[in-house]
């Protein structure tokens, strides 16, 4: 705070003096631009004279790069979702909602601690796939895989109560991520819709945003 | 020099401030209302989108907002960002401040479950055996409330219990319990514990907030002024007179610093703000009490179970659905002795699905689960009174500042035994009931949210009859500075099981009516 009082005094001291300066200021420039200026800004008086136009979202038509796990880890990550969100009911899985990239991009930007957290479970699938079966948990048959996993799940009546064994906390949360990453997708609302009209016709599961309201920009 | 010269200045607009400028305006005195944050166009700035359109899923963005539970994507906008205005707490103590600055407040969005304290709360001293009593009882608030109730128009069903007074309430028709709801209540009911219903505040048009109910009204008479983005950061003193004698505060936008006259102070910014605001300033605290006594209420202890014969898709509309609500039942009387002192409240409600963290399970299995649990469950769950607490309490932090260069708050609270023995007690009487009604229980806890959570945070410049153990009078007002009044939670002695706005609007209303009284008799 101090320092920035003192830069305002700063910008606040002419830099010369003040009759000097008024002999120096230039003219105003008008107010608005002449009529007919060709460099001037033009634009409607009435909002609605611009149309809405659809657009669609970028991963509706582009494929998001991956970025933050290995391969390997990747892998893991997306057998996980075949297995712990599988496609049920007539509703997308993990995979058709495309869950393990968009948590990809989430933990490519999440605190160190939920990184870790995904990073130490993912390798430790691994490893234990590894010691259990010598082959990367992604290549393990159903069976198999679940002789890993059925230990690690533990039921949690309180939702804020994780396990404190780090790879049971793991499989507790990418489970409910991998769960909420399909649900909250695309794919997911327009299986509940029943109808694959993209752009704004709001079917179910759409809800109030509140965006930014009257931000402060600083540069 | 400023172009209007103000008798009251009114630092929050929410339902505390709302109301003062309400009951000051209608008595012909002037008033600046100085808001932190800017007024939200519902129009606007609220759009319907699904979760896949906004830029992380639904998901909010990694580690935006981290004390705020209730925060999603949807709603992360209308909060105060952490890192715009930040607080610490002791890293063994979290405590969650969910704060709104808009114009409004947090009256915009707050759930408006409506309840009256009763004199187990404003005489807890007395039961307790230990605390303070209110310098006042519900016989000085009553007049109050029912004021209030009839603006917010309040719903409720009248049970003439002295625990769970009953209130000035909108004419209402509950429709008929369901059976699962009737056999709870007989259950509870052979044991004593009292069964009604919630008690809402309608407002008008879905909107319960000062800014439909309180501020208009206070705009027609022409004598009130908002100043939308202006952040108050320090309440002047006239050297002279030692009396408060306005505000310097700053502006959102351009960080400009500005200073506002005034006659009077009222703080309404929130309970916590206004005693940052306070504390910062070093005023009105010859007591050494402000910023003591932080208390709020416990929201968890969850208790689920599933009714057998509902299950497998024979959940029917007249067995599940509806809602039950038993206000406070423990240590009412002398002779009731429990392992912890106060009490809880427990909320009811029937027909919901089974919570997926409540299995062990994935895929397929855990589907077949939920889809046999879907409808059939009943679930328990409480607000349950914290003690009063001089230890817990809240102080700047001088070595951290927020976006405009204020120092920040220290928040330290922390539960004890009576906490844990009082949500144990909850826990085992809840799955008891479920168990005799003859229900399987799915699962139970007695843990509950970090303090802070409830969003109920009262305390911290209680009001008192005696100026060493108290920040302001029956009033409102400060012992120490008498043209200075808080007027929202911040002079609460205790909180209750209770929701507290509707107790904050009338303390506020009485508070106002009180100034306009003392400004009319020159006395301010
Ligand atoms: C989701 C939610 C659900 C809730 N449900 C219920 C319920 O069911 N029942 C119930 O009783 N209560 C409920 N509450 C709590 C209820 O909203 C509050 O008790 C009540 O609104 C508090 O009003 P207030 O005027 O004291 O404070 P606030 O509403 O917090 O208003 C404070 C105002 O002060 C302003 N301010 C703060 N600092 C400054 C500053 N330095 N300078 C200028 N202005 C400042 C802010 O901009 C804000 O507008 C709920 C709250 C939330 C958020």
């Amino acid at each position: 705070m101090k320092r920035r009082r003192f830069v305002q005094k700063l910008l606040a001291a002419p830099a010369i003096p003040l009759v000097a300066a008024a002999a120096q200021e230039a003219p105003k420039p008008p107010l608005a631009p002449p009529p007919g200026n060709p460099t001037a800004q033009r634009t409607p008086q009435q909002g609605q004279a611009a149309p809405r136009l659809d657009t669609v979202a970028a991963d509706v038509a582009c494929e998001p790069d991956r970025s933050y796990f290995t391969p390997e880890q990747f892998a893991a990550l997306e057998k996980l979702g075949d297995i712990l969100v599988p496609p049920l009911k007539g509703r997308p899985g993990a995979r058709d909602a495309h869950a393990p990239e968009f948590l990809d991009f989430l933990l490519s930007v999440s605190p160190a601690d939920r990184q870790g957290l995904y990073r130490h479970g993912l390798n430790g699938l691994n490893a234990e796939a590894k010691k259990k079966f010598h082959r990367l948990f992604s290549e393990l048959d159903s069976q198999e895989a679940d002789e890993i996993l059925r230990p690690l799940f533990v039921a949690r009546p309180w939702d804020q109560d994780y396990p404190a064994d780090p790879v049971k906390k793991f499989v507790a949360q990418v489970h409910e991520d991998l769960r909420s990453a399909t649900m909250n997708s695309r794919e997911w609302a327009e299986s509940l819709a029943g109808d694959r009209q993209r752009g704004r016709g709001f079917g179910r599961g759409a809800a109030y945003y509140w965006k930014p309201i009257d931000p402060v920009v600083r540069s | 020099m400023p172009i209007k010269e103000y008798d009251v200045l009114i630092v929050g607009s929410g339902h505390s401030g709302g109301m003062a400028a309400n009951r000051l305006t209608a008595s012909g005195i002037s008033c600046l209302m100085l808001n932190a944050g800017p007024e939200a166009d519902y129009e606007k700035d609220r759009t319907l989108k699904h979760a896949y359109e906004l830029p992380y899923r639904g998901f909010k963005q990694p580690g935006r907002l981290p004390h705020v539970f209730q925060a999603n994507e949807f709603n992360a906008n209308q909060w105060v960002d952490e890192k715009e205005v930040p607080y610490t707490h002791p890293e063994d103590a979290p405590y969650n401040w969910v704060r709104v600055r808009l114009l409004g407040g947090r009256s915009l969005f707050w759930a408006r479950q409506s309840f009256r304290l009763s004199d187990f709360e404003f005489k807890a001293a007395d039961i307790d055996g230990t605390g303070e009593n209110w310098p006042i009882s519900l016989a000085d608030l009553a007049p109050f409330y029912s004021r209030v109730e009839e603006i917010f128009r309040v719903t409720g069903r009248k049970e003439g219990w002295p625990q769970f007074p009953d209130g000035n309430f909108v004419e209402t028709t509950f429709p008929p319990d369901t059976e699962t709801i009737k056999k709870f209540t007989e259950v509870a009911t052979k044991r004593g514990i009292g069964v009604s219903k919630w008690r809402n505040a309608l407002g008008q048009n879905g909107l319960a907030s000062s800014i439909n109910l309180l501020l208009p009204d206070a705009l027609e008479t022409g004598k009130l002024d908002i100043v939308e983005n202006a952040i108050v950061r320090e309440i002047s003193v006239d050297k002279n007179t030692g009396l408060a004698s306005g505000a310097h505060f700053v502006d959102r936008h351009s960080l400009r610093e500005m200073h506002v006259k005034a006659k009077v102070v009222v703080l309404a910014a929130g309970t916590l703000e206004s005693t940052r605001l306070l504390l910062n300033s070093k005023l009105a605290n010859s007591s050494g009490v402000m910023g003591r006594y932080l208390v709020d209420q416990m929201y968890g202890v969850s208790v689920v179970a599933s009714v057998p014969e509902a299950r497998d898709g024979k959940a029917r509309p007249g067995l599940m659905g509806g809602s039950a609500f038993i206000p406070r039942f423990r240590n009412l009387t002398k002779d009731d002795k429990r392992n912890f002192i106060k009490g809880y409240c427990v909320s009811i409600g029937s027909g919901g699905g089974a919570s997926p963290n409540l299995f062990p399970l994935y895929g397929a299995e855990l589907q077949a689960k939920l889809d046999s649990y879907e409808g059939s469950c009943v679930s328990g769950g409480i607000f349950g009174e914290r003690v009063a607490r001089f230890e817990n309490h809240v102080r700047i932090n001088k070595d951290v500042k927020d976006a405009y260069g204020i120092p920040v708050l220290h928040i330290e609270a922390r539960d004890t035994d009576n906490e844990r023995n009082l949500r144990r007690d909850a826990a085992d009487t809840i799955e008891g009931l479920f168990k005799e009604a003859g229900w399987e229980i799915v699962g139970k806890t007695d843990e509950v949210n970090p303090p802070g959570y409830s969003i109920h945070e009262v305390g911290t410049c209680r009001m008192g009859n005696d100026p060493k153990k108290s920040v302001l009078n029956k009033w409102c007002q400060s012992h120490d500075i008498k043209n200075l009044f808080v007027v929202d939670g911040a002079s609460f002695v205790t909180a209750g099981w209770q929701n507290p706005t509707m107790t904050i609007l009338a303390l506020s209303m009485r508070a106002s009516e009180y100034l306009a009284e003392q400004i009319k008799q020159r006395n301010i």
